[in-house]
């Protein structure tokens, strides 16, 4: 499996994980579930 | 073309490309490659023996692959110069075993295989981008059969087939069959305002260029049938209406529905098209000569080394941003540079030319002052404070600082933006940023909690963005808690992380960061630096045993009062959360805290 990043929205609490991007950009982050942008990477 | 090519004061350098910008406004040092012609310009007389002799054929790219050319040819007939080009990639090469032949023709010897790129460097002032966009291909809407029939066409084939200069001479003639089409079908919106294929943006100008064609049509060829699919039709312009309604008055049929399916009777090669008339309610079927998707317009597809040439940013869309919206629109994101045509947004003609115009007089305003007043809001440096890390160097988006090692930084102040990101970034204190000082929103962010600091929502909005969408929000009248204290920066990327600390040292309960989408930073891309920032003190708070859930980010477009207005209702549902006893602890901690980076730093200084 490819490596993943794990996030943690700050602002409804939502765990979620992604496909680590091939180029080390920084993509605006959204939570999938409240559509915040408060995503911390996590762990 | 020709005009500009003649013009004594333009150079026009054709069959190049620009390699490497540096400076700045005003100073501008460019590269450019100018590529090898492999044909002296200056002694062609454009006679044409060597393309008759030319053993090779390729499809003619300006006529959109309807055409052929030779490997030696002329690329269009207002062509700057006009003189034929080798294509290195096409030509068998001047080895006379391999061929040769036109060098062996050419009587004037203006052929020459060894013939090198050159590299130009120039000095300007200002830079103008029209690199113009490319137009989308339909090849993945596969219900349309493009590629699948030969008497399916885009809208720029269809251009070539009905123009004098074009492969039939302007005799109109379908690809399939060489006869004249008598039952044509447009289809509009193909690549345009589709969120899944294609893009989800209107390319402004194919209805318009659609009526356009049908009014050609029915006055060359009165007898034609002409069938328009779409799904609204946009005709917004000076005198479009009015085109609109005589094209109806010539008995072109406006059907609102976009073909289902698109088959071709193998007989005849005719098209029949299902298609759903949701005017009229009900399924209908046409049968029909050749159908012409009306393709919408995209950012080019090679453009991004240019853009990042000129430090430019662009919009989520691709198209590059222009300084504002309203107030600047022709000027880029770069002082000195300034956008004309497509590459900004699709647009027709005459939008381009306005923009065009507009972008002169930008440019030689520039060019005809002695001095040029910069932006009032630039990054000044303390040299006395500066220990000349470069750190502000490195998360400047224009370059407009000068660094080098145990040198302190210099600020460019003709390239500075002045977004301040420098300024947050610098650990020492040794930036400001005019009319947006250290001193100034410390002030700020120590009155928005002075008073009931417990009932507070300390927000930093970027200027363009999303204090705009608070401004929005405000005159849509849409509700959100009063318990903001909004302080403005003009980026995100200025907002230190001692503002952000102060407030909660202060007592504030929860503090929201916010700016621009990524894709439509104004200052490149700063907004990241502050993405950056964020997450350093989420990482900082929890180490410090403050929950990082009460700082907030967000981005706001100028555009999303909405999401404003929803966001501070939201966060004012976590301000209510946040327990006394908890903003006890982060002060005490924050406090000590403060001391002992305050200590650190004098220890440092002092070495
Ligand atoms: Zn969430």
């Amino acid at each position: 499996m490819a490596e993943q990043d794990n996030f943690k929205c700050l602002r409804c609490g939502n765990e979620y994980s992604l496909p680590k991007p091939e180029k080390a950009t920084m993509e605006e982050r959204t939570c999938p579930k409240c559509r915040s942008n408060s995503v911390r990477k996590v762990g | 073309m020709m005009d500009a090519g003649r013009h004594p004061r333009i150079e026009l350098m054709t069959l190049s490309e620009v390699e490497e910008v540096n400076g700045y406004i005003g100073n501008f040092k460019v590269k450019v490659r100018k590529k090898a012609r492999y044909v002296d310009e200056k002694e062609c007389t454009a006679c044409g023996d060597c393309a008759d002799v030319c053993p090779v054929t390729y499809p003619d790219e300006y006529q959109v692959g309807l055409g052929t050319r030779k490997a030696v040819y002329i690329p269009f007939a207002q062509a700057v110069p006009s003189s034929y080009v080798i294509n290195p990639e096409n030509c068998l090469g001047s080895n006379p075993i391999a061929c040769g032949k036109c060098a062996e023709r050419c009587e004037k010897k203006c052929i020459d295989f060894d013939i090198q790129d050159e590299i130009v460097e120039l000095e300007v002032g200002a830079i103008i981008v029209a690199t113009g966009m490319d137009t989308y291909d339909p090849t993945e809407m596969d219900e349309y059969g493009y590629t699948r029939f030969q008497n399916v066409v885009t809208s720029l084939e269809f251009e070539r087939l009905i123009c004098a200069g074009g492969p039939t001479e302007g005799h109109f003639v379908r690809p399939g069959d060489m006869n004249r089409p008598k039952r044509i079908g447009f289809v509009q919106c193909v690549g345009s305002r589709m969120e899944n294929r294609g893009n989800p943006y209107c390319s402004n100008i194919c209805c318009m260029n659609t009526i356009k064609d049908s009014l050609l049509l029915k006055e060359h060829y009165p007898d034609t049938e002409i069938f328009v699919f779409y799904i609204d039709l946009r005709a917004f312009g000076k005198g479009f209406e009015d085109l609109l309604k005589r094209s109806r008055e010539a008995g072109v049929n406006y059907i609102r529905g976009l073909p289902g399916s698109v088959m071709e009777d193998p007989e005849t090669e005719n098209l029949i098209v299902d298609v759903e008339n949701t005017t009229a309610g009900r399924l209908e079927q046409y049968n029909l000569d050749m159908l012409v998707l009306s393709v919408g317009l995209e950012p080019r597809g090679d453009g991004d080394p240019l853009r990042q040439a000129l430090n430019l940013s662009k919009t989520s869309d691709g198209f590059l941003l222009e300084a504002h919206p309203k107030l600047r629109p022709v000027d880029a994101s770069t002082p000195g540079v300034f956008l004309a045509g497509c590459v900004e947004s699709p647009k027709d003609v005459k939008d381009s030319v306005t923009q065009a115009s507009a972008a002169v007089a930008r440019a030689s305003h520039i060019l005809t002052s002695d001095k040029l007043t910069v932006e009032a809001i630039t990054a000044t440096i303390d040299k006395e404070k500066c220990t000349a890390c470069g750190a502000c160097a490195k998360v400047c988006p224009y370059g407009a600082i000068r660094w080098e090692k145990k040198t302190p930084a210099e600020v460019i102040e003709a390239m500075c933006a002045g977004c301040g990101t420098c300024a947050a970034e610098c650990k020492f204190d040794a930036i400001n940023i005019k009319h947006f000082s250290d001193e100034a929103l410390m002030a700020q962010t120590e009155s928005a909690v002075a008073e009931n600091a417990s009932e507070r929502i300390v927000a930093f909005a970027c200027n363009w963005c999303s204090y705009a969408g608070g401004d929005g929000a405000g005159t849509s009248r849409l509700q959100y808690p009063p318990n903001a204290r909004i302080i403005r920066t003009m980026c995100s990327g200025r907002v230190d992380e001692r503002f952000v600390l102060r407030a909660f040292e202060l007592g504030a309960p929860i503090v929201l960061v916010s700016g621009c989408h990524f894709a439509d930073c104004h200052y490149i891309d700063a907004n990241r630096a502050t993405q950056r920032r964020v997450d350093k003190l989420w990482d900082k708070l929890e180490k410090l045993g403050i929950r990082p859930e009460r700082l907030q980010l967000e981005w706001i477009s100028a555009a999303e009062g909405q999401k404003f207005a929803t966001v501070m209702r939201e966060i004012e549902k976590m301000r209510q959360r946040v327990t006394a006893e908890e903003i006890e602890h982060t002060i005490k901690v924050l406090k000590e805290d403060r001391g002992k980076q305050e200590s650190k730093r004098k220890a440092k200084a002092k070495v």
